[in-house]
């Protein structure tokens, strides 16, 4: 490089520089979210996705309200009768997609700082640490809250005339169907805040893409087969408590089943996971060399 | 000012730093020398209060780092190895650590300016030369304005012209009344910025002093000396307490006595002279045998080359 370098370092005396507080960490871990291009993009196709999921759910339900046989076949459908399907299941069913997609970003935040050094100079910006996790937590929490609210919104919109016409309409004066879609958002914004204390503990991409991955897709896939093929009881104890399956209730509408928590038992479950795991978060970031 | 006191790091079984205490003071460049794997970095990210002392503490400017409201115009650090995403730009990174301490868009272009930036400002880091990487590294140490620069092997990767920056930066900025701390493994790089080094070996200190003294101190005067009466002298240097070696060529190598007390001892034994030389041992010689015992990694003997230039190539 042949750039042209001053011979000095003179910094004008009076640069401007104030002490740190939380909202210039919060402010620099906008910066630092948004410049990323891995970020931008996964946001973007989880909201995009999470439409499609919705759109392609409604043209289901439509079709079939026009076909005897299908809706025949799919009111005898256990799985479908056992989401209590309504207005509200087609517009949040890309949320199980969506947690995946969160969870990963989430976990990115902290864990690419890990792998390429970052996380050095964050921490000699910010040597107190906890601002920085903090801060980091808010970011992707109310980024999750926007993409996830916007994904639902345009899904509302433009799945209506299809619920329509298939006698699915969502009604907004409905209490429990707002709770399962402010439910869909606050669940996922939990996702988030779960997936960054992992990836804070871990430090590890892909340890931590893997244990969420496990967590909230695998596992709950290994113990749907199990509850079915077995009688045990602890294994409904243990399913019912599982991050995802506890937490996603309160997207759920209809009669609880027996096996499954109530909607804010389930959700308290999760939330008290993330609270835990942040805790422990916290605890090691602190303690821990960089 | 940054002072360290009885400060330890332990990472498993090995002790990498040890019990080192030292205080480095403002206004001179103070060079932080020894061989890799001396514990240089480690000692480093304790000052900048990422890695936690097993034992002992460090201050700066009177307080841990961590301490400080605002740190970075505390201490400005280029840390050893890339401490950046590479998916972001050179301003972006630069942008999101001065938001931290409120510092303006200004000044980022600044510190851009000032460290030969302008041109890749706007590129991925990830795409940056080692140079380039240096240049950013700089530039966020400079960032808050800082009274303190601890910088780890500022001069790696940089281009000749880049190599002289730093040192007439490192320079200006102690002249300013600043505290610099620079580490290097290579003495000729510290002989030319430091005024004073702290020479570190297996984690220890092995000397803290004026650059100059260690100089004068260390390198070990030689005198060379050809006659036909090789045995006679040897003998009559040897009475006086010299230590002599016979090379390869029949030159006797001595040791201990300067060039006019051989010629006086001559003189006085009646030896004939053909050749009577002061070799003065180069700077690399003198922090070899400050170190000889505490290099990490020993490579094999290879036969020497005869060095060309005194104190390294890039002088």
């Amino acid at each position: 490089m042949s750039a042209t370098t001053s011979t000095t370092g003179a910094p004008p005396s009076g640069t401007p520089v104030h002490r740190v507080s939380f909202w210039r960490v919060l402010r620099a871990e906008w910066i630092k979210f948004r410049t990323l291009r891995s970020t931008v993009w996964t946001a973007v196709v989880t909201a995009v996705v999470m439409v499609g999921f919705a759109l392609m759910m409604a043209a289901i339900m439509r079709a079939s309200t026009g076909n005897p046989e299908m809706q025949e076949g799919m009111s005898q459908d256990p799985g479908l009768q056992a989401m209590g399907m309504t207005g509200t299941t087609v517009i949040t069913l890309g949320y199980s997609f969506g947690q995946l997609a969160i969870a990963v970003l989430a976990a990115l935040v902290v864990t690419n700082e890990y792998s390429t050094g970052m996380v050095r100079s964050t921490f000699a910006a910010v040597p107190q640490r906890l601002p920085a996790l903090w801060a980091k937590l808010v970011v992707i929490v109310v980024a999750t809250v926007v993409i996830i609210s916007l994904a639902l919104g345009v899904a509302y919109l433009v799945t209506m005339p299809l619920l329509d016409d298939a006698g699915m309409a969502v009604d907004l004066g409905d209490a429990e169907q707002v709770r399962a879609l402010l439910g869909c958002v606050l669940y996922l914004a939990t996702v988030a805040a779960f997936s960054l204390a992992v990836g804070t503990l871990m430090r590890h991409t892909a340890g931590a893409i893997f244990t969420l991955v496990a967590l909230f897709f695998v596992l709950p896939i290994i113990f749907s087969i199990v509850v079915a093929a077995t009688d045990a009881a602890w294994t409904d104890q243990v399913n019912k408590l599982l991050p995802s399956v506890a937490g996603e209730r309160i997207i759920a509408t209809g009669p609880t089943p027996e096996t499954l928590l109530e909607p804010w038992t389930g959700y308290g479950v999760l939330a008290a996971y993330t609270v835990a795991l942040l805790v422990g978060a916290a605890v090691a970031i602190r303690r821990r060399d960089a | 000012m940054i002072e360290a006191r009885d400060l330890s790091k332990r990472y498993g079984d090995k002790l990498a730093v040890d019990d080192v205490t030292f205080s480095v003071r403002p206004g001179v460049v103070t060079g932080f020398l020894g061989p890799n794997g001396a514990g240089k970095s480690t000692t480093m990210r304790m000052i900048m209060g990422l890695d936690r002392p097993t034992s002992g503490s460090v201050t700066v400017n009177g307080r841990p780092y961590a301490q400080h409201r605002a740190p970075l115009a505390e201490v400005g650090a280029l840390l050893e190895a890339k401490a950046v995403h590479p998916g972001r730009t050179a301003r972006q990174h630069l942008q999101a650590l001065a938001a931290t301490h409120g510092i303006p868009t200004t000044r980022v272009d600044e510190v851009i300016d000032l460290t030969g930036l302008t041109a890749v400002a706007r590129k991925r880091v990830g795409g940056f030369s080692l140079g380039m990487g240096q240049r950013l590294g700089i530039a966020v140490a400079l960032l808050g304005d800082p009274r303190t620069l601890i910088l780890d092997e500022p001069v790696n990767g940089l281009d000749p012209e880049g190599v002289l920056w730093v040192r007439n930066l490192a320079r200006y900025l102690a002249e300013e009344g600043r505290t610099v701390f620079l580490s290097s493994h290579l003495m000729s790089e510290v002989a030319l910025t430091a005024d004073h080094v702290i020479v570190i070996g297996k984690g220890r200190i092995l000397a803290d002093t004026p650059v100059r003294e260690l100089l004068d101190g260390a390198s070990r005067r030689r005198v060379r000396v050809r006659t036909p009466q090789g045995a006679e002298l040897a003998a009559a240097l040897r009475r006086e307490g010299a230590e002599v070696e016979v090379s390869d060529d029949g030159a006797l190598d001595v040791a201990g006595l300067d060039a006019a007390r051989v010629g006086e001892l001559a003189a006085g034994a009646a030896v004939v002279l053909h050749e009577l030389t002061p070799v003065s041992s180069t700077l690399e010689d003198a922090y070899m045998a400050l170190t000889a015992d505490a290099v990490e990694y020993h490579a094999e003997d290879v036969p020497a080359v005869p060095a060309t230039t005194p104190g390294g190539a890039d002088r």
